[in-house]
């Protein structure tokens, strides 16, 4: 119980807040930037529930993103002394050692289990199965690698894992590279849990002050909780930049409890994944859920295209594709190797249809701009690999421009391809790699798509 | 702990670092890329008694952000040459604008000293900011009718000084900090700043 005395608070006995309680479980959150006032912060501290430390660890390391490269050191003038800053995730808010940290160690979050799945099953076999293996090894706390192809339908394959896991009392994550990916999950989860909390995070996000037993992450918001989850699911478990990128495995690692079991969901598994296969549970699904095969690219060369564009010019094959897409209706997406080489290209496309914008990871409006394309108010858009994974739009049609570049692997032009023919009704499309010279990762992406679609139609594809 | 710096500070591309006698003789090797460098925009103004380096544009904005508020110390190294440049050969003793030590505390470093330590331009501390106050939260009228926004600390001589600022916007700074010193007995002052608003 509190009571006020001239401004001065003293306690008696001590309730806990389950707003408190409820915001501080599972994050490791910056002591400035607690949204409670600094005497209750104090109070909780003095009781013991939650607990201060240093940003930056003996090692050195980072408490946050527990990199331990990238430290710089400097005369800091709030500890009046040389302190370490670390730069590695510092647009975040910079971690220094003079920078205090929070932790919960009070009484643990008892946690609802009055959840809902509303949702009718339409599952294919594969996806029926692959749902089952996944729910069991998260059960087991088991490792699982979940390899469904593009547009196998890996949302709906999560479902039940998920349910069972929330009405264990589980805390679950699931984590994506991408706050476009983690946007268009959210909502599809709450559609189908409405009973349950969920919080969406990702840069910029605000950050809700309940408890979510549910939560849908970017990997990078990941660093700010720590021994929270008890299901950890990595979606895109292969794309940018979690495979580059060893402190977000760490954060991955960090975010999940000890013992909690981490399902990786992807289309592409790197060579690292598929080895461990071996030790744990695995799905595999190379069809699709409408069960029609996979759009398979062709090579069309377009010799000096960057040349071509920057004198001003369309080649012309690029043009003849990009003027039948009109023509006939499709939206289409046109992906580039560089920013540069698509600003520049993005008046030559305008002055052929107005109605076709250019998209790059820091364009503010590109979240509307993607819908723009979805509901037809424009005609296409120029992408770089920002938009090659998680976005679904109905018939688009897809070319990829300078497929040889070394940005555009076998795993970002499997996830490029993956765009097409998505909707049941919209099934085929065409895919085509304009390029200048091809690659291996070019006859790679090809040969694997076929292979999925051999081994989704033992008996043939009827329509090739 | 510390190392020398392999990749551009501002957008993380490895440097190709070709070194040239004037850098191997400056001890400035660069930190940020050619790309990065290409979007700053030099100053062309140079009005009297006052000069500074760069004009205020977008990179410029996202680089004050990410030093300033992101509080990204290393990045005072960014313009140390152009600062060494501009101040070495200067006659009159650099006195950088002080912030409230207040403010100076909660952003853990003065980010205008560290702009002249970074650039090995010695300096002397002789102001005091009175109040805690950012001039930019204030419309014109209350910049210019506002108290004195510094007083002397330490003995001002008879000599030629030179404020170091990193941004000039209106002016207001500058003329408080100008009149400060004269009125203790400075024979000249001029100013020098980063940017130019
Ligand atoms: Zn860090
Ligand atoms: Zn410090």
């Amino acid at each position: 119980m509190l009571i006020k005395s001239q401004g001065e608070r003293k306690y008696k006995g001590f309730l806990l807040e389950k707003n408190v309680q409820q915001f501080f479980a599972g994050r490791l959150w910056k002591r400035e930037m607690a949204p409670f006032p600094p005497w209750k912060v104090n109070l909780y501290i003095r009781k013991g529930w939650l607990q201060v430390r240093g940003a930056i660890e003996e090692g050195p390391r980072c408490s946050r993103c527990h990199h331990t490269k990238h430290f710089i050191v400097f005369d800091c003038n709030k500890c009046q002394a040389k302190c370490v800053y670390c730069r590695h995730c510092i647009n975040m808010g910079r971690m220094s050692q003079c920078t205090e940290l929070l932790t919960w160690c009070g009484p643990l979050v008892r946690p609802l289990r009055n959840h809902i799945l509303d949702w009718q099953s339409q599952f294919t076999p594969l996806q029926a199965r692959a749902s089952q293996e996944l729910a069991e090894s998260m059960r087991l706390k088991r490792q699982h690698l979940l390899h469904a192809c593009c547009g196998a339908g890996k949302t709906e394959i999560l479902f039940t894992a998920i349910y069972a896991a929330l009405k264990r009392g589980e805390r679950v994550c699931v984590a994506t590279p991408r706050t476009d990916v983690v946007l268009e999950l959210a909502p599809r989860f709450q559609q189908v849990f409405p009973q349950t909390t969920i919080h969406a995070l990702y840069g910029g996000a605000d950050v809700p002050h309940s408890y979510a037993p549910l939560i849908v992450t970017t990997t990078h918001q990941l660093y700010r909780f720590e021994d929270a989850f008890d299901v950890m699911i990595v979606d895109e478990a292969d794309a940018f930049p979690y495979t580059f990128d060893e402190a977000l495995q760490k954060a991955v690692q960090k975010a999940k409890r000890v013992e909690a079991p981490i399902a990786f969901v992807t289309a592409t598994p790197s060579g690292q994944l598929l080895q461990m296969k071996k030790a744990a549970g695995s799905s595999y699904i190379p069809k699709r859920y409408h069960d029609r095969p996979l759009p398979v690219p062709r090579f069309e060369s377009l010799w000096r295209y960057d040349k071509q564009l920057l004198k001003n010019k369309i080649p012309k094959k690029l043009e003849t594709w990009l003027k039948s897409c009109i023509a006939d209706n499709q939206p289409f997406l046109i992906f580039f190797p560089t920013i540069e080489l698509m600003t520049h290209a993005i008046p030559l496309f305008q002055v052929v249809d107005e109605k076709i914008e250019a998209v790059y990871a820091e364009d503010t409006e590109r979240k509307e701009k993607v819908l723009q394309l979805r509901n037809g108010q424009l005609k296409g858009l120029l992408t770089t690999t920002i938009l090659e994974r998680g976005i679904t739009i109905k018939g688009v049609q897809v070319a990829v421009v300078g497929a040889e570049s070394a940005i555009f692997t076998a795993a970002a032009l499997i996830q490029i391809s993956g765009r097409v023919g998505r909707h049941i009704h919209f099934a085929e499309g065409d895919v085509v790699f304009f390029h200048h010279g091809i690659t291996t990762e070019m006859d790679a992406a090809r040969e694997e798509i076929m292979k999925l679609n051999k081994e989704g139609f033992p008996y043939g594809t009827g329509s090739i | 702990m510390e190392q020398e710096v392999y990749d551009c500070l501002l957008c993380g591309t490895t440097l190709h670092c070709q070194i040239s006698w004037s850098m191997l003789i400056e001890k400035f090797p660069p930190v940020i890329c050619e790309k990065c460098e290409g979007k700053f925009e030099h100053s062309i103004r140079a009005e009297k008694g006052h000069t500074s380096l760069f004009q205020y544009n977008e990179a410029m904005k996202d680089f004050l952000h990410r030093y300033k508020f992101m509080q990204d110390v290393v990045l005072a190294k960014v313009f140390r040459m152009h600062i060494h440049q501009l101040l070495k050969n200067q006659r009159g003793i650099i006195v950088p604008i002080p912030m409230h030590p207040d403010k100076r505390i909660a952003r853990t470093f003065a980010q205008v000293d560290e702009l002249l330590k970074e650039a090995h331009i010695p300096f002397i501390h002789l102001l005091e900011k009175n109040t805690p106050d950012s001039q930019s939260k204030k419309n014109r009228a209350e910049r210019i009718s506002v108290a004195p926004l510094f007083s002397v600390k330490g003995t001002v001589e008879k000599k030629s000084y030179i404020l170091f600022d990193d941004i000039y916007t209106t002016g207001t700074t500058i003329q408080h900090a100008t009149n400060a010193l004269l009125e203790a007995g400075a024979a000249s002052v001029t100013a020098s700043t980063l940017i130019r608003g």
